[in-house]
């Protein structure tokens, strides 16, 4: 065990954890941050996705160690109030059905759109494809993505 | 003068205002049967200074407080149907109140709303009615509130907007003013309901109440419950259905830090720890012996060509017949399978993602020896059920650990665990035929494997029978030389609903228009548990190498009256994508007596690159209510498989349709 200072949506935490213990873990039985979800464990279906210095990371893969000292954001951070242009517009798409995939959806979607703030279809395809949701709300989430980068 | 009148002059008017005073009101029913008169207390504190809270309880659905906020009790189970926001929204529409001013909160197991079992859709058709009068009572009784305040003839007052509105039309006072008079008026014994024309909420497009709190991450699911000292729990079950431990080494397991404990539980070893992740290793590292008993030779390959030797084959002249094959599914819900338990002081209290929260109640109690009554469930948000969670095992899990460890513990599964020891939608073969002389749809002999558990996978033994059936539809076409929707209308000609739905799905597709080579157009349609129809029309392309892509569904459905149309919508999009990865992606394969597919590399869902343009078409209908959650996944099977057939010749005649199936 060893302690380790994490930056999370902009606050610092100090936690004390195995160095291979996924973020995820730290995420939601340490911290209580359980809006990141975990689904699949090995890094292959995207509900645990959490921004690393901006880039879309499976926070179940990820040991915390390798995560010191780098800008942490989590669906609890994306904005203070729900505000953030793809929270807005999954509202306003009516995305959500189960709901459980879709932190990491747009988790995705908000390192989708730092990088590129009009996507494509294709894009999309691209950044989003191993993102997945058993209810099927894929259709309303490309909505979504192109309205949030109009609104942005 | 004014159009809106102050709580403080009502209160005047109606001679209860009185600075904490508690005065005698005499209340006096005026509808039928309720004419028993009344004396109550009435305590009441006049605006501007702040109310302590009040909240009226109209009934086990509706509570509105003293702000004017509308509580609405869900009592069926939430997964992604849509079903807390559609009861909600029909409550709230008798009762002339602002879809804003409108809280969902969710029952706990509770006999008081009936069997809360969620499955077979059917909840909107069960309760499309009660929710109305639920709501046209609360309405009455709050104008009933302001007619006596006002001392006016309650039948000339109306509402609108979480107000009632005078018969002068001009003024008007809240329901939040009115509220703790309300709780005082006796019910009525007759509801008046609004007429449809006057609806403003049933029939909008609204999303779900729940979306706030899920795209914030604040929404909790099952696998979110955090109890103050809670356990996490791993659990290692025999991989062989029905198998059991004969011994286990846990020295690697207690040397993994944060393990607190290694229990056995039943046929099963759980593994305790101080977070999720140290459990599951806890687990993974536990040395077990296995007893795999008579599972252990179980072959799903095997079984299906014992399930289509065992079925009878008609001898008839001028028969055309095929054999259709349909493998195990796992339900695969993205949050998996989890339960927190916290057994103390003689109760146990459990938070189940459950779709039926009395049947976790019953079983909690049965495996902890507590009457029922000292077994609480709570129902957080549910990561989609699909008939999965209406399964226990999960809750008796957690319950018999909560009780052996005496402490509040939480059991996680991985994902292998959920799709290793699910229980799946039964593999079936099955057998159609006729006559080239009977236009009907196609009798059809089903037979199953066994020795896997099986259990309700969205929409049931309905997808099994579509497939057979829709799919044979085109093949009778095939050989009778005739249009496959021609085909249907004859079929379908004394069913007006079935042909409304299969009219309109091919108007919108464009049907018979020509297509490019390797591109095929062809239809599935089903009315699920005979209420709800759907029909799909699949564009796909097969390329040189057998790769499908489905580029277009256009569905039309009739579900009679709609709450939501958006839901409606968004439900039917759900079936297909879940009954196009049926098709073409995934299946469960059992050999060994172990099912072989653990994680979603080898469980492949539909991904948003696969995903066609899903269009919608809702029939509008008059008629009875009926359900959408399973209803989408029948028919779109086997419309790909007839599109599959159209764009290369090729007839598959089981799921999933792959690559190899289709090569040139």
């Amino acid at each position: 065990m060893a302690s380790y200072d994490l930056q999370i949506n902009g606050q610092t935490y100090t936690v004390e954890a195995e160095r291979e213990m996924p973020l995820l873990w730290v995420l939601r039985d340490l911290l209580g941050l359980t809006g990141t979800k975990f689904s699949c464990g090995e890094g292959v279906c995207g509900s645990c996705t959490v921004l690393i210095d901006d880039e879309p990371v499976r926070s179940c893969i990820t040991g915390v160690a390798g995560v010191v000292g780098k800008s942490i954001v989590t669906i609890e951070g994306l904005s203070p109030d729900g505000s953030h242009p793809l929270q807005k517009a999954w509202i306003d798409e009516r995305v959500t059905q189960c709901g459980y995939c879709q932190p990491g959806q747009i988790m995705n979607a908000a390192a989708l759109l730092k990088k590129n703030p009009k996507p494509s279809d294709e894009d999309i395809n691209t950044a989003m494809g191993d993102v997945l949701c058993r209810c099927g709300t894929y259709q309303r989430i490309r909505s979504a993505i192109h309205r949030a980068a109009q609104e942005a | 003068m004014s159009t809106k009148m102050n709580r403080r002059d009502f209160l005047k008017l109606s001679g209860v205002a009185g600075g904490g005073l508690i005065l005698a009101v005499y209340l006096e029913g005026c509808l039928p049967g309720a004419n028993t008169p009344t004396v109550v207390p009435v305590t009441m504190t006049p605006s501007p200074t702040p109310r302590s809270p009040f909240e009226w309880d109209a009934d086990i659905y509706l509570k509105i407080d003293n702000a004017g906020i509308l509580t609405f009790t869900a009592f069926r189970s939430e997964m992604g149907q849509g079903i807390r926001t559609a009861l909600a929204m029909l409550a709230a529409e008798e009762l002339n109140i602002e879809w804003s001013s409108v809280r969902i909160v969710q029952a706990n197991a509770d006999p008081r709303y009936g069997d809360q079992l969620t499955g077979g859709s059917v909840s909107i058709s069960t309760y499309y009615d009660a929710m109305r009068l639920a709501g046209a009572m609360a309405r009455q009784m709050l104008a009933e509130a302001a007619a006596q305040g006002w001392d006016v003839d309650p039948a000339g007052c109306s509402s609108e907007a979480g107000f009632v509105i005078h018969p002068d039309g001009a003024q008007k006072i809240s329901y939040g003013d009115l509220a703790e008079l309300a709780s005082k008026v006796a019910r009525p014994a007759q509801a008046q309901l609004k007429d449809p024309a006057q609806f403003k909420i049933v029939g909008t497009a609204l999303g779900h109440w729940d979306a706030p709190g899920i795209v914030t991450g604040s929404a909790i699911f099952g696998l979110d419950v955090r109890l103050p000292d809670m356990l996490f729990a791993a659990i290692a079950r025999c991989p062989v259905f029905n198998g059991s431990f004969t011994k286990y080494d846990d020295t690697d397991t207690r040397a993994i830090a944060g393990v607190k404990d290694v229990v056995a539980l039943g046929d099963r070893i759980a593994v305790i720890a101080e977070n999720s992740w140290a459990a599951i290793r806890g687990r993974d590292a536990l040395k077990v012996t296995w007893d795999e008993g008579s599972g252990a030779t179980l072959d799903s390959q095997q079984m299906m060509q014992k399930a289509r030797e065992r079925l009878k084959k008609t001898d008839k002249p001028g028969l055309i017949e095929a054999y259709y094959e349909m493998p195990y599914e796992a339900h695969a819900t993205m949050e998996p399978m989890n339960c927190a338990a916290h057994y103390h002081d003689g109760i146990c209290e459990v938070w189940a993602p459950t779709q039926s929260a009395q049947d976790v109640q019953r079983a909690v109690a049965r495996v902890t020896e507590l009457p029922a009554d000292k077994v609480t469930v709570h129902l957080p948000l549910i990561g989609g059920g699909f008939g999965r969670r209406l399964q226990t095992d999960y809750a008796e899990e957690a319950a018999l650990l909560s009780k052996t460890v005496a402490g509040p513990v939480q059991v996680v599964w991985t994902r292998a665990d959920d799709l290793q020891h699910d229980f799946y939608q039964p593999m079936a073969a099955q057998y159609a035929y006729t006559t080239m002389d009977r236009i009907a749809i196609p009798p059809i002999r089903v037979a199953n494997g066994g020795g896997v558990p099986t259990g309700a996978w969205r929409s049931v033994g309905e997808f099994t029978r579509a497939y057979s059936e829709q799919c044979f539809i085109d093949e009778m076409a095939l050989a009778m030389g005739r249009d496959p929707l021609d085909l249907r209308r004859e079929i379908y000609k004394d069913d007006d609903r079935a042909l409304g739905v299969i009219n309109l799905a091919a108007e919108k597709s464009g049907w018979g228009e020509t297509l490019p080579a390797r591109q095929g157009r062809a239809m599935g349609y089903f009315a699920t548990f005979g209420v709800t129809h759907v029909a799909d029309v699949v564009e796909l392309t097969v390329d040189e190498n057998g790769n499908i892509r489905v580029n277009r569904v256009v569905c039309a459905v009739d579900c009679g009256k709609v709450v939501n149309p958006d839901n409606v919508i968004a439900q039917m999009q759900s079936g297909i994508v879940f009954g196009l990865t049926a098709a073409l992606k995934a299946e469960a394969t059992v050999k060994n007596g172990r099912v072989q597919q653990s994680n979603f590399h080898d469980y492949p869902l539909l991904r948003m690159d696969e995903m066609p343009l899903i269009e919608v078409y809702i029939v509008p209908s008059d008629r009875r209510a009926s359900g959408i959650g399973e209803m989408g996944v029948p028919p779109v099977a086997p419309a790909v498989a007839n599109a599959v057939y159209t764009a290369t010749g090729k007839r598959i005649r089981h799921i999933p349709v792959k690559p190899d199936d289709l090569k040139a």
